[in-house]
């Protein structure tokens, strides 16, 4: 199965060290501290980066979501000016959807999918490391827009023509552009990077149907973004030529069609949508058996639904655009595929129900938000029929039922999963559990904020509250409703706050506990990422873990007696890897991938401010790529247990491959 | 509600005008007496509240449909949203119940005792994914057939408008000689091939009028509408009378509107267009047969310049007008620039024929992109519907009856705020040529005196 099949390994006893050439660096050897960090190509590292990111960019469109729920609170408000809202409203979704839910998605994919599959690390772990910081450079970058001009101000949809120059000369969508377009490299090399992961990493015995849901919805996930991240960049590069080099794409004068833009926008948007939730609905589906203690009821199916979705996510993007004048035949055909796509969304909820059915449930703080998951999505999925059915969406487009939909679907969905998974995973990160009573409260504060903020816009929208509005009039009746929602923002905005003070308070308990470890199984799971110590050791796993079926480390725990009864036949400690790292052989750190990552802003700077900048920029991204390329593939120089000579048990047998294969 | 300043708040459609009002004003049959018990409590507390929410006035409301197009829809969703109240109560009922049911206490679980471990049910699997295909194939056979509906046109001949969205105002030009034409034919007749291209900067077809913010329809009549834009996509929407439809510029998109009973349908630019999106609202105004052609007749008359005499500060105003206001705007039949240039601009809107067309102002009654009443006198808040449409046509005449209403005045204050400083009254970019200028220079009286000249132009 695997591409790679045989690791290039020295013949043994040649010495290793060879000279180095002239100009290439040794690679960093820092364990701990900032520079470690820095300079880390370790998928876990990566992967809580990718969280901490997420979260500070979360403050961020956070604040930005109270500041419109306070302009909105009462009629004719004037705490934020039309302009400011414009921008408000604007860096809100673009913050929430770029850098907030699909960095959580990569965070969750990037330190967990490679331990599902029982790989050393990603496929690539330079190019992870700078899909990370290219990531995070572009949305700071993107933030800076900030300080230098005011953000955004064309709705994170951008809709041309009035993306263009001459209806918003402030830099904001040209910083919406450059820092978006830089954040989408990241995201694409990752993609490239996790796909290759599942497909040719998995450890042995791991056939595709013996694969987690979650993994195989990061493997649907990373496809999406595959295909859909290109059809944006071209959209923004059209964009970028139109606004600094006088270019015409959209220029209506010149006789462009802005419905191009549209289309070009939604044909990524749709799937975007997709992709922001499945890596949720993996979630769900690996947190639900655990505390069912049951299977996921239809796997097949599970697994089937999601890639229909992923298939059926690209033939919809016209019903953002029903009342936009496309034609009636082109409005039925989206119209009825739009409403088939409800068809596998709701096997995966009946699934869940079922896999809830006679199970035996530990209503801990994970499954609470699984829960809540399946019932908000409901809502969310319902609200999608009713706006799938064209005429009925010429009535709601546009308004606040599309914002309370697609809350429903990415907060009341994709974050409640989000957040059921980091309490989940946590012991598995970080060494400790977070505390399970503070964690139902979250869960409880979130969904009174949640649907007090988000319920009452179903309301305003059928009432005929359209979107992005800076203001309203006292008689269009839309006050009762808004203050309410206003309330529940700031209510949602403390649950939210909560897990961070969770992460606190159960740390420092811990600490003054003595730091007692969780075990590798503390929640008696059934994938093998639980088969190995917590936290997660650099190696992931002493040997090759070998698969014999779906949910492997449960069937090694638990097994059929001879009366077919499923008995407990060893504890998780007992079967779980010691964690003992001896002769495992990792991919050393580097410097050049957070080097490369931060050249490329540089001539984004240049082409919004000046295009000279844009020469020191390229210099930087071609040293980078030189250091880069030649980078000894890895540095025996270092220290620590990571090096030596290859162990029994990673001689390539099987199709695991060595990380230590990376070329590039 | 709120009443006005003189506390004289006055309906137009009153309940009992309204056969909708009045059947819903109807004595329901008394339920009989039950004692109650704390869950009625809560359920009262909750519709109380819902009351609260729901019991204002709601001019944009979807779920009050009064015209034929907004009928169709409500009555294709409601058996619809009936379908997914039951899938809304089945399936986070059944959650909820399975949770309640099943859940075990973590800390006291043996794990010993599992329960029984199902893989899945193949039958059950594939009944759950085929039953709701086949309840969305049922549903979407009515939802196409809508789909259609709404796409039907007129005969040939009918009332037919186009509606012109521009930052941040919309402008309607009546096809009145039904040539098919709103822009100027040549004098063979046929209009020049630019000319169909882009119909907006051209001079008006003589026969035909053009107004600003309200659409004026008659009463019954399906008015086909062609929409399109000047600079932006915006989306015209009437939710009462029919769903929305977008304004793209280079693009002409039909669509069409019919009320069954007069009065004023509030509607909003639903497509995000920019600063004052929030600021940009449109309204039907549906009037008996007898009425619209009254009005018809009316915008087709040329305008009066004022008298020297009998109204000199009329007269000053027009002087000022012509000397500074008609570089934007225009007033059909009076001075203005000799041609408007013919180059399409979809950039900018501060130009010459590129402002609102001011003829016949007094007829209407709101302005400023529909944010003020021009009568009520109320400031803000022009989209309440205390007008009465059966004194749409004669509301200059009204203004001016020292016995009418109090809140048909001619709104002065409000409009020399506007002309003084537009950019302070809504936002825009006069500096990027979207918007209106400031005039600081204006002084009070000559502010008066522009306001009079407006007053005179019914």
């Amino acid at each position: 199965m695997a591409i790679i099949d045989k690791p290039l390994a020295l013949p043994a006893g040649e010495p290793r060290r060879a000279a180095r050439p002239l100009g290439v660096f040794t690679r960093p050897k820092e364990q701990s501290g900032i520079s470690a960090w820095l300079t880390t190509v370790d998928h876990k590292k990566i992967g809580i980066m990718y969280g901490s990111a997420a979260l500070f960019f979360l403050l961020i469109g956070g604040v930005a979501a109270l500041a419109i729920r306070v302009q909105l609170a009462t009629p004719n408000n004037t705490f934020l000016s039309g302009d400011a809202y414009n921008r408000m409203y604007t860096m809100h979704g673009t913050v929430m959807v770029f850098l907030v839910v699909m960095p959580i998605g990569a965070a969750f994919a990037n330190f967990l999918m490679p331990l599902q599959v029982g790989a050393r690390d990603v496929a690539f772990p330079r190019i992870n490391a700078f899909s990370f910081w290219v990531f995070f450079f572009g949305g700071l970058m993107l933030n800076t827009s900030w300080f230098l001009g005011g953000g955004a101000d064309g709705g994170w949809f951008n809709y041309a023509p009035n993306n263009g120059v001459a209806f918003s000369p402030s830099h904001g969508i040209d910083f919406w552009n450059a820092g978006l377009l830089i954040a989408g490299i990241g995201s694409l090399t990752g993609s490239i990077n996790l796909i290759t992961t599942v497909l040719n990493m998995r450890a042995p015995g791991m056939t595709l149907m013996k694969m987690p849901v979650f993994t195989w919805m990061t493997l649907v996930t990373q496809f999406l973004l595959l295909f859909a991240i290109p059809v944006i960049t071209v959209a923004q590069l059209l964009l970028t030529f139109d606004r600094r080099f006088g270019a015409n794409f959209f220029n209506v004068q010149q006789g462009a069609d802005p419905l191009l833009w549209q289309h070009l926008f939604w044909v990524f948007g749709h799937p975007e949508v997709y992709l922001m939730i499945l890596p949720a609905f993996g979630i769900v589906s690996e947190i639900i058996p655990t505390f069912a203690r049951k299977p996921i009821f239809g796997y097949p199916f599970m697994v089937f639904s999601g890639i229909a979705i992923g298939f059926m996510g690209w033939g919809v993007w016209a019903h953002h655009m029903f009342v936009s004048g496309l034609g009636p035949l082109s409005v039925t055909a989206f119209s009825v595929a739009t409403m088939f796509i409800a068809v596998p969304t709701g096997v995966k909820i009946l699934n869940w129900m079922a896999t809830l059915w006679g199970g035996k449930l530990i209503l801990n703080t994970p499954m609470l938000f699984s829960i809540g998951l399946i019932t908000q999505f409901t809502v969310g999925g319902l609200s999608g029929v009713s706006h799938a059915i064209a005429p009925s969406d010429t009535q709601q487009t546009d308004t606040y039922y599309i914002v309370a939909h697609f809350h429903y679907v990415l907060f009341g969905g994709a974050f409640f999963g989000f957040v059921g998974g980091v309490y989940h995973w946590f012991p598995k990160a970080f060494g400790y559990k977070l505390n399970d009573t503070f964690g139902k409260v979250q869960f409880w504060m979130m969904v009174v904020g949640f649907n007090l903020t988000f319920g009452p816009m179903h309301i305003l929208g059928l009432q005929g509250m359209p979107r992005r509005m800076q203001t309203y009039d006292d008689a269009m009746g839309f006050n009762f409703w808004n203050l309410v929602a206003t309330i529940g923002a700031f209510i949602l905005g403390v649950g939210v706050m909560l897990l961070l003070a969770n992460v606190a308070y159960s740390y420092s308990k811990w600490k003054s506990a003595g730091r007692p470890n969780p075990g590798p199984d503390p929640w008696d799971a059934r994938t093998i990422e639980w088969s190995i110590p917590s936290p997660a050791p650099s190696h992931n796993f002493d040997t090759d873990p070998v698969v014999t079926s779906l949910d492997d480390f449960w069937h090694r725990k638990y097994q059929e007696d001879e009366n077919g009864v499923v008995r407990r036949v060893h504890t998780g400690e007992e079967i779980a890897q010691p964690g003992n790292g001896e002769g495992v052989h990792l991919p050393a750190p580097s410097y050049w991938p957070i080097v490369l990552a931060f050249g490329i802003p540089i001539i984004g700077y240049g082409i919004i401010f000046n295009l000279w900048l844009c020469i020191p920029g390229a210099l930087v991204v071609i040293g980078a790529l030189f250091g880069w390329a030649l980078e000894p593939a890895d540095d025996l120089d270092a220290p620590g247990h990571d090096h030596g000579h290859d162990g029994p048990g990673h001689d390539g047998s099987g199709d695991h491959a060595e990380p230590e294969l990376e070329t590039v | 509600m709120t009443d006005d300043a003189h506390g004289t708040r006055q309906w137009a459609w009153r309940a009992e005008d309204d056969p909708a009002r009045v059947r819903k004003a109807m004595p329901t049959p008394r339920p009989s007496r039950q004692t109650i018990s704390l869950k009625r409590a809560g359920a009262a507390a909750l519709g109380l509240l819902l009351l609260a929410g729901c019991a204002e006035d709601k001019p944009l409301n979807t779920f009050e449909p009064r015209g034929d197009r907004a009928d169709g829809i409500y009555n294709l969703m409601t058996p619809i949203w009936y379908i997914m109240g039951l899938i809304f109560v089945a399936v986070i009922g059944g959650t909820i119940v399975l949770a309640i049911k099943n859940r075990v206490n973590g800390d006291e679980l043996d794990p010993e005792d599992l329960p029984h471990q199902t893989h899945g049910n193949t039958r059950l699997e594939v009944g759950w994914t085929i039953l709701p295909g086949v309840l969305l194939a049922a549903i979407s056979i009515p939802v196409v057939a809508n789909i259609w509906r709404l796409e039907e046109k007129n005969e040939p001949g009918q009332l037919d408008v186009m509606v012109i969205g521009q930052q941040w105002t919309w402008s309607y030009r009546y096809d009145v000689d039904g040539d098919g034409f709103f822009a100027d034919a040549n004098a063979d007749g046929k209009v020049d091939e630019a000319d169909e291209k882009f119909p907006l900067d051209t001079a008006l077809d003589p026969d035909d009028v053009v107004t600003q913010n309200e659409i004026v329809m008659p009463v019954g009549q399906q008015v086909d509408l062609t929409i399109t834009s000047r600079d932006v996509i915006h989306s015209f929407w009437i939710p009462r009378l029919n769903g929305k439809r977008d304004a793209v510029p280079g693009k002409f998109s039909t669509w069409s509107l019919q009320a069954n009973e007069p009065g004023k349908y509030t509607g909003w630019c639903t497509e995000f267009c920019g600063l004052s999106h929030a600021r940009m609202r449109m309204d039907a105004m549906v009037l008996t047969e007898a009425d619209f052609n009254t009005w018809l007749e009316n915008q087709q008359r040329p305008a009066e310049a004022p008298d020297e005499a009998t109204d000199p500060d009329a007269f000053a105003g027009r002087q000022l007008f012509i000397n500074q206001c008609v570089s934007c705007h225009v007033i059909r039949e009076e001075p203005g620039p000799d041609a408007i240039p013919y180059a399409p601009d979809f950039q900018a809107n501060l130009k010459a024929g590129y402002a609102p067309d001011l003829t016949h102002f007094a007829t209407r009654s709101v302005f400023a992109g529909g944010i003020y009443s021009q009568y009520e006198g109320r400031g803000t808040d022009a989209n309440d519907d205390a007008l009465n449409a059966a004194d749409y046509v004669k509301l200059s005449e009204l203004s001016k009856d020292p016995q009418g209403r109090d809140d048909y005045r001619w709104n002065t204050a409000e409009l020399k705020r506007w002309i003084a400083n537009a950019p302070a009254q809504k936002d825009m970019a006069p500096d990027d040529l979207r918007g209106m200028l400031p005039f600081p220079a204006l002084t009070d009286q000559q502010l008066d005196q522009l306001s009079a000249y407006l007053a005179t132009l019914d």
